[in-house]
């Protein structure tokens, strides 16, 4: 029956299904894992990088990308479409603020992207963005947030959410874990994304790329090493977590 | 005929018949010595040959007659192989006794001489220790037409007595049907497909109606059946087809199976081993993110 109905995004399939909007988001599971954390007065990226090769530059291969001063987004799927749709917002944030002079609220850019989307999956002879992307920052008022936008053009808020391959693993993490506590601190909100990361990441620290916001201050990537001290804290608390544990049964 | 919504005209089949019909058998008996040639030439292409790599001669006899044993393991795709050359070729030294050398639209292995493991090929070995035991890695595409023959040359055409046969291979979760939500399903997953005379439990639920398993797994499968020989398919639905740590780990369950029981030795080194295999193998791709 699908093949009959995927071919054109602008048909609708009898059982009211847009194939090609549900063949994008397999497109999604195929980028790499990105998690998002809105904490108290931090919102937090965490990405698994992908592996570069030995003679690729390093920059260029990016997950999470600025979209203003206090905006930024990790994105999970086709790069280049990721790459147009990332202009796109860069260059609205831009206008926005020279037309009312005042910055682009999260809500505002994650619409535009999300109607973007919606676009393509209605105009004749074009196919659906194929990225999901996590959007964090904070509004003028202060508040953090975090939405996730899909190739079908929908956008949610979120207090915690995961994109990409083993998104699933990583939601199921977040939900058991993402507590008050958990998020009482910015240091607690970090190590949280770290480790849903790890729960799915393959070989550890080093291939996890964090960025954070905080109120009224710029984005900060982490470097490597301080990624490692988060992982090194982490697995001492893991250790003696398990220490009690093993204390309390005997 | 009929045009589309987009003005495309588009020849619809009709069970009627056509006019054409008679003209186009007229051409079909009209057949030259050319076309029969080229048929005949294209058929010794994608014959399957069986030889040893070390000596270059073919095998004269079928694999299973040369070397006859009692546990058969046939890995088949990328990742179940590399779940055999982690998990249980490196808990032992096995002998390479034959490779298969076959070409169609999807794969060619005419060069055998200078493979690299990234490269799609068909070989087996034998464990020096216990040659009953034969294991087949076969990574590249067997076509329709070349599975009898790739059957032939493997088991022979006489019945083999005393042989269990494990085949492990990957296919798309998008191939799985199934009335529950797709979102509910926690791919990658292993589902078992059985020959009748195969009485062991098998390591995981079987696979349900109405799903079927395609291609040389499948080929092997109906084999084992005719020929009334225990056989047990793994097949694991995965989301990544290409070589991936987690669908590689899926098909653990096997591994306390009778068959792979006393094959297996180190399990942790053997991770390590599938680590490194994925890293070198890693194709860069920069089309996802």
């Amino acid at each position: 029956m699908a093949s009959r109905y995927d071919r054109a995004i602008t048909v609708f399939s009898p059982d009211g299904h847009l194939f090609q909007v549900e063949y994008a988001q397999e497109a999604v599971k195929k980028g790499s894992t990105a998690v998002g954390i809105r904490g108290t007065d931090i919102v937090v990226l965490g990405v698994e990088k992908k592996s570069v090769a030995k003679l690729q530059d390093e920059r260029t291969v990016r997950k999470i990308c600025a979209l203003d001063d206090h905006v930024c987004m990790a994105f999970a799927g086709l790069t280049a479409d990721a790459r147009v749709v990332i202009n796109r917002a860069r260059v609205e944030c831009q206008s926005h603020k020279l037309t009312v002079e005042d910055p682009v609220t999260v809500e505002y850019i994650t619409r535009f992207i999300a109607t973007l989307k919606q676009k393509y999956t209605q105009s004749n002879g074009r196919r659906p963005f194929g990225i999901s992307a996590l959007i964090v920052g904070f509004d003028d008022d202060g508040i953090p947030r975090l939405y996730q936008t899909d190739p079908s053009g929908t956008y949610h808020a979120w207090k915690a959410n995961a994109i990409g391959r083993s998104a699933k693993t990583v939601r199921e993490f977040l939900e058991k874990n993402y507590t008050e506590d958990a998020i009482a601190n910015d240091n607690e909100a970090i190590k949280l994304a770290i480790r849903a990361l790890l729960e799915v990441v393959q070989s550890g620290g080093k291939n996890i790329e964090l960025a954070v916001i905080r109120r009224n201050q710029p984005l900060k990537m982490f470097s490597a090493k301080e990624i490692e001290l988060q992982v090194t804290e982490i697995e001492k608390e893991k250790e003696e977590a398990e220490k009690k544990k093993s204390k309390k049964a005997t | 005929m009929a045009a589309t919504f987009f003005g495309e005209v588009v020849r619809a089949p009709c069970r009627a018949g056509t006019e054409d019909e008679e003209e186009e058998e007229e051409e079909g008996k009209r057949e030259t010595a050319e076309d029969r040639e080229v048929r005949r030439q294209l058929a010794r292409k994608r014959e399957v040959r069986l030889f040893r790599r070390q000596t270059k001669t073919s095998l004269e006899v079928s694999l299973l007659e040369k070397y006859p044993c009692s546990k058969f393991i046939i890995a088949i795709g990328n990742n179940a192989v590399a779940f055999l050359s982690s998990f249980v070729m490196n808990s032992g030294v096995w002998e390479e006794v034959g490779c298969a050398n076959l070409w169609n639209e999807w794969c060619r292995t005419t060069d055998t001489t200078h493979l690299s493991p990234a490269e799609a090929f068909c070989v087996f070995y034998h464990l020096k220790s216990s040659p009953s035991v034969v294991l087949c890695q076969c990574s590249c595409y067997v076509a329709e037409d070349q599975q009898y023959q790739w059957l032939e040359k493997v088991f022979g055409s006489c019945a083999r007595k005393n042989m269990q046969v494990t085949i492990l291979t990957c296919r798309h979760v998008t191939d799985y049907k199934t009335s529950e939500s797709t979102s509910s399903l926690h791919s990658p997953f292993l589902k078992a497909l059985k020959t009748q005379n195969f009485k062991e439990p098998p390591c995981c639920s079987l696979l349900e109606q109405p799903n079927i398993v395609h291609d040389l797994p499948a080929a092997v499968l109906s084999y084992c059946q005719v020929w009334r020989i225990p056989a047990v398919l793994y097949l694991c639905y995965t989301d990544v087809m290409k070589l991936d740590l987690i669908t590689v780990e899926a098909f653990k369950p096997i591994l306390s199976s009778r068959s792979l029981k006393g094959l297996v030795k180190n399990i942790p080194q053997s991770t390590e081993i599938l680590k490194k295999l994925m890293t070198t193998n890693e194709i860069q791709s920069n089309i996802y993110t």
